[in-house]
């Protein structure tokens, strides 16, 4: 402790004797002095309640009071403001001197009880002591709490002291200057409340619950509500003495540091009360203390306290002592001072309270006037000295003050004194006292109510939890733009609006206004180039255009596969449309036809060129080729010394399918039996050509005529020149294929080689017959692979070409034919040769004897030699023409020269009919049995006319005669089909002398069989009449044999 | 608006009684006060809601908005609204109305309360009720008194 703190303590202390002693002075009774405090300290339940009442109604003032001192404080740390303070003393001790004075018997009552109830304190004391140091924190913020409100009360004293003094002893100027207090206050009290529910609340959360909570018990064990205030001093002062003792070591170093620090003041402030108050409890237990500093702080309580409650015996000295006093008060704290004078004050307040519940500026009552001026006079001049005693002093401290803080005091001077005259007129009419007890018990009443609720919330405060959960929001109105306040409004008028929405349930409006992108892009199957696909845009484009690979063979391929079917569908129009045209106009048709149609030979190259021979496909039978001699005039030197072959389709009469040359003169052609694309034709100087008609046109001889560009196909093989020791040294005469379907029928299982043959259509052997006789039997074999640059080994082989003919076999048929009685017409002729379609081992050759020789190619004998005509002996007649029946009869004719017809069976050597006079003599040129019925067959004679022939309507002579005029026939070839049951076609290929080749359809009558045509001819063939016809020649012949 | 006291548009408050009586009986008594309200008694938003709502749709479905009358009006709503509420049977609840009243004029409008209490028995609810000329918001804060 430094010394300067400890004489200040001491000095407070000898400020408050001074004021006892003042006060002894004025009553000249201490005894009643000693009961006002007393009654102070052991206050009556009735009390406590106006206490609480008022301080309730109250507080606003108080408030204010106590933040001024509190704002007089922060401006003055060490000491300041010796005038209000002191002032305010002043008047409170004349307050208190006169209502004192007036109340002097209420007290008296009340001294005994209190005077009991000091003993039952003093045990309750001890009590808290014990409990103490466990509950120290808390009460240090509960007895700061508790002065909090004790000051606020003492100042409400100190207001109604102040008034009864104005109106006690009517000092103006004392009047203004606690105006001016006031004035400070009312400014100040709102930032003081606040300051001390922070207190309360911010700084120490828990503690008040847990104190006031242990409070309350305390009073409930004592049972004496009337205590309860009085419990609460005394809490507060064991409390805070400890507390104090603990900070009193540190104040001497804060104090000497920094004495204006807020905090350290309110301690010390709280200390002082504490002290006071101990000293008060100590003195009457007489316990006494070994701390030097208490001892010291207690002798200085006990001064002034024996100074109010036992005797005047001091007196003398207590009068040099408040000059003493007075004079240290400079060095105390302001702090202190007030604190100790408001604590004694509070003393009286009670008191105060009973005798003037309502001394409010509202209810200033002239009464109360009366009541300072019904004082004795001799106290109130007591008084006024005593007043002046202490103005004085405060001018002296003034001075000093000033000296020592000019500044600051005298600025505050200045703004007390400014607040002052402000203020004044207000303030005057306050005075007087009156006492009300009606209000102040109500006071009281409300009082205690307060402090019952405050310990309420402070118990249940500990038990429950208040908290800031959440902030609810309970509006939240976004602000509407103008385009919806707009809607808003624009609705309100006569128009009303409503939305439609295409796509009902599709919101969306992306949906409904954009387009939808396309993009085209293509894409190939199977992708024969490095693009495949492509899009729509430009880049692609030229893309595709640059990276486009031209396969020209497969073009060129595919063009000609194209124009050929185009054509042939162009030349049916074309011919469907034309036969009307045809009948009526060219007439061309014969009366034998239903139309007719022409092929085009008015082509360039086939001018003046006559028709050597026609020969109709088997298999194709829409396929002629047409064989043209030397043109009459030339024409081109490059084709004036050739002969041409030209392959028709007869649906395309336009133009032929292909154009074939030749060296030497075609005698005889043939197509291959399975498939027509192997033309063979054998020559007047022997040898046998082939072309193969699958070749490219390109390795071939382009002729360019007029617009068009034609192929002459040159010969793929030709035996022309080569195999001379087995090659025809004489005309070719007929030229057939030889079908292997013997061997194929026996072999068709079993051999695999047959069946690849027949895949390829190469199962077949080809005879060329010539005039002395000889029969080649020749062997086609397609080479694997071509060879352009021409093969050394297979001469007569076009270079590229891959059929060539393989000499088989030759049969000598001169031997067979020679006969004794035919010596006389030198060598005989072969004519024609034609092979058994179901035995290709078999043939017969017609002969210019009259006779047909039958031969088998591995020379076995056969039953019928020589098939012979009726007429016996042999004759100079040429067997022309010789034709199996297609439809599988053994049976075959033969025109011969002298215009007979013979129907020879095979197993029979005589004929089973002749006909010598169809013809009328005339050579029978052409004789032809019908594709498409059995019974029919068709002749052409050397005059230029065509029979036509049914068994079954006549066997004596042919149905229907057609005479070609004035164009001369020059060959003829039959061509049908009836295997299809409504493009079944009966057509006769007629090549004039003029070089024309027509076709002509001959009637459906002879086109369409009969039903039961096989047996029907079968029966007239077993029955027919011929056999006596034949008995009958015979029988007329035979004279000549 | 922070914490209880602080009101200020036609707020209406109403406070349970006879508690501090009770207590006065100075040392002698048992302290008279509960920590949690009666199950039945606890203050139930929805029902508090659904009483709001139909004193509002009673008084404000055709009413329009203008500055003289809507003072009055607030107020009345909050008595309105106080005193169902009071009929409701919380008891030691103290229930506090508050009643605001603007003018929709498109004007953005953002309205929060902070409350400073035991969250376990204390609860509000409120509702906002518009129309056309006016939107109204009633919030009804209930405090339970231990």
């Amino acid at each position: 402790m430094e010394p300067g703190k400890r004489r200040t303590k001491d000095d407070t202390w000898k400020a408050e004797d001074l004021r006892k002693h003042l006060w002894a002075v004025q009553s000249g009774s201490p005894k009643e002095d000693k009961k006002h405090r007393e009654k102070k300290l052991h206050k009556d339940p009735e009390m406590d309640f106006l206490e609480y009442k008022e301080h309730k109604y109250r507080d606003p003032d108080r408030d204010a009071r106590h933040r001024e001192r509190a704002g007089e404080r922060d401006l003055y740390p060490s000491k300041e403001n010796p005038y209000g303070e002191r002032d305010r003393e002043k008047h409170r001790e004349k307050r208190k001197d006169t209502k004192d004075r007036e109340k002097e018997k209420l007290k008296e009552k009340h001294r005994e009880q209190d005077a009991e109830k000091s003993h039952s304190r003093g045990k309750d004391r001890e009590k808290e002591k014990d409990r103490r140091p466990r509950k120290e924190e808390m009460r240090q913020t509960a007895a700061y709490h508790n002065i909090l409100i004790r000051e606020a009360r003492d100042r409400q004293l100190l207001d109604r002291a102040d008034k009864k003094i104005r109106s006690g002893s009517k000092v103006r100027i004392e009047e203004k200057e606690r105006r001016e207090e006031d004035s400070e206050r009312v400014d100040e009290d709102r930032e003081r409340r606040y300051r001390e529910r922070k207190l309360q609340y911010g700084d120490n959360k828990d503690n008040p619950l847990k104190f006031w909570l242990y409070k309350e018990e305390d009073e409930r064990r004592h049972r004496k509500p009337r205590e309860v205030d009085r419990e609460k001093k005394h809490q507060e002062k064991s409390s805070t003495r400890e507390k104090r003792e603990k900070h009193l070591k540190e104040k001497g170093n804060l104090l000497t540091d920094k004495e204006g620090e807020e905090r350290h003041r309110e301690k010390r402030y709280r200390d002082l009360d504490d002290e006071r108050h101990r000293s008060h409890t100590e003195r009457k237990e007489r316990v006494s203390k070994d701390e030097h500093k208490k001892r010291e702080s207690k002798h200085s309580r006990e001064d002034s306290s024996s100074v109010r409650t036992v005797t005047q015996r001091q007196g003398g000295e207590e009068s040099v002592e408040i000059g003493k006093e007075a004079n240290d008060l400079q060095n105390a704290g302001p702090d202190e001072i007030s604190a100790n004078f408001e604590d004694d004050f509070e003393d009286y307040e009670d008191d105060f309270e009973v005798c003037d519940g309502d001394d409010d500026e509202s209810n200033y009552d002239p009464d109360s006037q009366e009541k300072s001026e019904e004082l004795p006079l001799a106290q109130k001049r007591e008084i006024q000295e005593i007043q002046k005693a202490i103005n004085a002093e405060n001018e002296r401290i003034g001075e000093l003050s000033s000296k020592r803080f000019p500044k600051q005091s005298r600025v505050e001077c200045e703004k007390q004194f400014q607040a002052d005259a402000n203020n004044s007129p207000s303030r005057t009419p306050v005075c007087g006292i009156f006492v009300d007890f009606a209000t102040a018990s109500h006071r009281q009443k409300s009082r205690s109510q307060a402090l019952k609720q405050k310990t309420r919330s402070t118990k249940l405060l500990r038990l429950i939890d208040l908290d800031f959960s959440f902030t609810f929001s309970l509006l939240d109105l976004p602000p509407v733009n103008e385009y919806d306040m707009y809607i808003r409004n624009f609705g309100k008028k006569n128009t009303k609006q409503a939305y439609v929405q295409y796509n009902d349930d599709n919101v969306e409006r992306d949906v409904q206004t954009e387009d939808i992108e396309t993009r085209e892009v293509w894409t190939q199957h199977p992708g024969e180039s490095a693009l495949v696909s492509g899009g729509s845009r430009d880049r692609d484009i030229s893309d595709a255009a640059a990276v486009l690979k031209i396969d020209t063979p497969r073009l060129s391929s595919f063009l000609r596969a194209a124009c050929q079917v185009v054509a042939v569908l162009l030349e049916e129009d074309r011919l469907a449309a034309k036969p009307s045209w045809q009948l009526t106009v060219e007439d061309n048709s014969l009366h034998v036809s239903d139309s007719s149609c022409q092929l085009n030979t008015d082509l360039s190259f086939l001018q003046n060129r006559k028709v050597l021979c026609l020969h109709a496909s088997q298999v194709q039978r829409q396929t002629v080729v047409s064989v043209h001699d030397l043109p009459g005039k030339t024409f081109s030197p490059s084709l004036d010394s050739r002969f041409l072959l030209c392959v028709w389709d007869i649906w395309q009469p336009s133009g032929p399918q292909k154009v074939l040359i030749c060296e030497s003169k075609v005698t005889c052609c043939c197509f291959s039996p399975f498939k027509a694309f192997l033309l063979f034709s054998g020559t007047v100087h022997g040898s046998v050509v082939v072309w193969d008609l699958r070749e490219d046109s390109r390795i071939h001889h382009y002729v360019r005529l007029k617009d068009c560009l034609w192929t002459f196909r040159t010969p793929t093989f030709s035996t022309d020149g080569i195999l001379t020791s087995v090659n025809h040294r004489s005309s070719l005469q007929a030229i057939e294929p030889v079908a292997t379907s013997v061997y194929k029928k026996q072999s068709f299982v079993l051999s695999p080689f047959a069946t690849q043959e027949e895949m390829s259509g190469l199962s077949f052997h080809i005879a060329s017959l010539d005039e002395s006789g000889i029969l080649n039997m020749w062997v086609v074999v397609e080479l694997p692979k071509a060879d352009i640059a021409g093969s050394m080994s297979d001469l007569g082989l076009l270079p590229g070409g891959r059929i060539k003919l393989v000499h088989s076999s030759v049969i000598q048929l001169g031997n067979s034919l020679h006969w004794k009685d035919s010596e006389f017409w030198g060598p005989t002729q072969t004519l024609s040769v034609k092979f058994l379609p179901s035995d290709s081992n078999h043939f017969i050759v017609g002969t210019d004897l009259g006779l047909i020789s039958h031969g088998t190619r591995q020379d076995l004998r056969v039953s019928p030699k020589l098939f012979k005509p009726q007429q016996p002996g042999i004759r100079p007649v040429k067997v022309n023409v010789i034709d199996f029946s297609p439809f599988g009869e053994s049976i075959f004719l033969a025109g011969c020269s002298d215009g007979s017809i013979r129907l020879h069976q095979l197993t029979s050597e005589w004929p089973l009919a002749q006909w010598d006079s169809s013809t009328e003599g005339s050579a029978i040129t052409s004789l032809q049995w019908s594709p498409t019925r059995p019974a029919v067959f068709l002749a052409r004679d050397a005059a230029s006319r065509v029979y036509v022939w049914d068994l079954l309507e006549s066997d004596l002579g042919p149905v229907a005669t057609q005479l070609i005029s004035p164009d001369r026939l020059v060959a003829m070839t039959v061509m049908g089909e009836s295997d299809k049951a409504g493009g079944s076609f009966l057509a006769l290929a007629l090549a004039r002398a003029s070089g024309t080749v027509d076709i002509q359809y001959l009637k459906r009558q002879w086109t369409i069989p009969k039903a039961d045509e096989h047996s029907q001819l079968h029966l007239l063939l077993q029955e027919g009449p011929w056999n006596m016809e034949h008995c009958s020649r015979s029988t007329r012949v035979s004279p000549y044999t | 608006m922070a914490s209880r006291p602080s009101f200020t548009v036609g707020a209406s408050l109403s406070l349970g009684d006879g508690a501090p009586e009770a207590e006065k009986n100075a040392g002698e008594s048992e302290n008279t006060y509960i920590l949690r309200p009666i199950f039945q008694q606890r203050f139930r938003p929805s029902v508090v809601k659904d009483c709001i709502h139909t004193v509002l749709k009673e008084e404000l479905t055709y009413a329009e908005y203008s500055p003289e009358e809507m003072p009055q009006l607030t107020k009345r709503l909050s008595e309105t609204v106080k005193d169902k509420l009071k009929d409701m049977g919380f008891d030691r609840y103290k229930m506090v109305v508050q009643v605001l009243i603007g003018e929709q004029r498109g004007e953005g409008v953002f309205m929060a309360a902070r409350c400073f209490w035991d969250a376990d028995t204390d609860n509000y609810i409120h509702d906002v009720f518009m129309n056309d000329s006016l939107f109204c918001v009633v919030a009804a804060f209930g405090c339970f008194y231990y």
